[in-house]
């Protein structure tokens, strides 16, 4: 397995943990409305998120600041990767779109609270999105 | 436009050379032990440089070592 290959892999393994750990504790402590007014439980995801977010960059900038760890083939591979990476960013959001548009349809106005959701989904997404455009790209060429 | 191969003999250049490992020609080039991989078995084909590398750690021409067939 190459290093980026292997990257890739523990990184789509952090943002699958990530993402439930995220979805968990917002079940646990009470859902949208609790998130809304509990100022403890918004710090507790702050800190989930951020936590994610610097453990997926650490695992990802280590290797690919390191000479002769990325080759020619590995670039091109980052390089296509976007490919999935977008398609995952896109249907996030469609889903999100169809879910609060049928939720709040008759309430006529979604919760604020969601601009928060939506951007830090997206994110995850985003991020598992490229490493599994990474492993398809090793697939592919294998 | 025609399908085009390119081809290599990277694998017997490997062992002409007293069973040069993959690990050992990769280093060589600058590149990871699994682009060679890729390369020996036809499912990457090479930048120009990487495949000037390659032949120069043979000591052959380029030519030698990728074959363009249409």
């Amino acid at each position: 397995m190459a290093p980026l290959q292997r990257r890739a892999f523990y990184g789509l393994l952090i943002g699958f943990i990530w993402i439930v750990a995220i979805i968990v504790v917002f079940i646990l402590k009470g859902g949208v409305s609790a998130f809304n007014e509990d100022q403890g439980f918004r710090l507790t995801i702050d800190g989930l998120w951020i936590g994610g977010l610097i453990a997926y960059l650490i695992l990802f900038e280590t290797i690919l600041g390191k000479p002769g760890h990325v080759d020619e083939r590995d670039k091109l591979i980052l390089d296509k990767a976007p490919r999935f990476q977008w398609l995952a960013v896109i249907f996030s959001l469609v889903a999100w779109v169809i879910a609060l548009s049928e939720s709040y349809h008759d309430a006529g106005q979604v919760p604020v609270v969601f601009l928060y959701l939506i951007f830090m989904s997206v994110l995850i997404v985003s991020m598992i999105g490229q490493a599994i455009g990474i492993l398809i790209g090793y697939r592919r060429m294998r | 436009m025609p399908k085009a191969e390119i081809s290599n003999h990277i694998r017997r250049l490997r062992f002409d050379r007293g069973e040069m490992t993959q690990e050992e020609l990769a280093n060589r080039v600058g590149c990871t032990r699994q682009t060679i991989i890729a390369v020996e078995a036809g499912k990457y084909v090479p930048s120009l440089s990487l495949a000037f590398r390659i032949a120069r750690v043979f000591g052959v021409p380029v030519e030698e070592v990728f074959q363009y067939e249409e």
